[in-house]
C-alpha cells in the first residue's frame, strides 16, 4: 500500500473537483454526496488531463470532449450510453478511470495510488 | 485578424489561446453534428419518425448556423480552422452522434439527440462563463448559441415525455432566431 497525501478536505467543497499531480501522477479528486473520491486524472479517451473537470451529480465531465465518468466506479457513462454496439471499435474510447482507495486523517486526503 | 480586437480581450484577462481552442472545438462539434444529424434525419421515418424529422431538421440547420457564426470570430481573434478536415473532426468538443443500431427505435434516436444537445449546452455555458464581462463579442455569440442549444434539448426531451417546454416549431426550418444576426457572412 502506498498512500499519498493529496490535499486538505476543505480544498474540495461539495460538488467540486480538484486536480493534483503528486510525484508526476495525475489524480482528480471529487467531493460527491458527502464522500471524497480519487480517480486517475487523465481521461482515457485522448489522454487529456481532467484539470477543471466539472461534477454533474455523480458524473465527472472531461473539459476536452465532455466524456463523463461515474465518480464512484470510474465507468464511462457518456458517450457509452449513445455509442452503438454494432461499431465495436468505439468501445476502445470508453475505458474507465481507475478509482483509488481514499482515507482522511486530520483533515488531509490520502489515496493509495499503488 | 484584428489587432485591437484580440488585444482588448487579452487585456481583459482572457487567455485567448485557450479560448480559441474551445471555439475551434465547438465549431468542429457543430460541423460534425450537422453531418450526423443529416443521417439521423434521413432515418427518422415511420409512425414515430415522421414526427421527429422536423425538429431534427431545425436542430441540424441551426447547428450549421452555429458553425457559421463561430468561424469569423475564430479568425478575428487570430485563430484558424485546421487545414485538414480530418484533423478538424478529431478535435470536436463533443462525441460523435452516431446513428443507433436500430434506427426504427425512436427512444435510441432521441437519446443520441438529447445527449448531443446537452453536451452543446455545457460547451457554450463554459464559453459564456469564460468570456462574461471580458470578451463581449464572443460572449454574445456564445450566449446566442446557448439559447438555441437549450431549445434543442427541450424539443428532444419533451418528445421523450420528460415535461413540456412551452416551445413551438420554428416558422421556417432552422430559422436560428438568436444566432441569425451573427451570420453576417451567410445572410444577405
Ligand atoms: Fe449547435
Ligand atoms: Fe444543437
Amino acid at each position: 500500500m502506498a498512500f499519498v497525501k493529496l490535499a486538505r478536505v476543505e480544498e474540495i467543497p461539495p460538488g467540486q473537483t480538484k486536480y493534483v499531480c503528486p510525484e508526476g501522477r495525475p489524480v482528480i479528486l471529487a467531493n460527491y454526496d458527502g464522500g471524497i473520491y480519487a480517480l486517475t486524472g487523465i481521461c482515457p479517451h485522448r489522454n487529456n488531463p481532467l484539470e477543471g473537470a466539472i461534477l454533474w451529480d455523480h458524473l465527472i465531465d472531461c473539459p476536452f470532449h465532455h466524456f463523463q465518468y461515474d465518480v464512484r466506479t470510474g465507468e464511462n457513462h457518456f458517450p457509452r450510453n449513445v455509442y452503438p454496439p454494432d461499431l465495436p471499435r468505439l468501445q476502445t474510447q470508453l475505458r474507465p478511470l481507475k478509482v483509488f482507495p481514499v482515507k482522511i486523517e486530520d483533515g488531509w486526503i490520502w489515496a493509495d495510488l499503488s | 485578424m484584428g489587432k485591437v480586437a484580440r488585444q482588448v480581450v487579452e487585456q481583459a484577462g482572457v487567455n485567448v489561446d485557450v479560448l480559441l481552442d474551445k471555439l475551434i472545438r465547438a465549431a468542429s462539434a457543430e460541423f460534425t453534428t450537422f453531418y450526423y444529424y443529416t443521417i439521423l434525419r434521413v432515418n427518422s421515418i415511420g409512425f414515430d419518425g415522421e414526427g421527429l424529422k422536423e425538429i431534427i431538421e431545425d436542430a441540424r440547420i441551426e447547428d450549421r448556423n452555429h458553425f457559421e457564426a463561430l468561424t469569423p470570430r475564430i479568425y478575428e481573434l487570430g485563430g484558424a480552422l485546421p487545414r485538414d478536415i480530418r484533423g478538424f473532426a478529431d478535435v470536436a468538443g463533443c462525441p460523435d452522434a452516431y446513428l443507433p443500431s436500430d434506427p426504427r427505435d425512436m427512444k435510441q434516436m432521441l437519446n443520441v439527440l438529447v445527449e448531443a444537445e446537452r453536451c452543446a449546452i455545457r460547451t457554450y455555458n463554459e464559453i459564456c462563463g469564460m468570456t462574461f464581462g471580458k470578451d463581449h463579442r464572443t460572449y454574445e455569440i456564445a450566449l446566442a448559441i446557448l439559447h438555441e442549444e437549450i431549445e434543442h434539448e427541450a424539443w428532444f426531451s419533451e418528445f421523450m415525455g420528460e415535461g413540456p417546454s412551452g416551445h413551438f416549431r420554428r416558422g421556417a426550418p432552422g430559422a436560428s432566431p438568436h444566432v441569425r444576426k451573427f451570420m453576417t457572412a451567410d445572410i444577405g
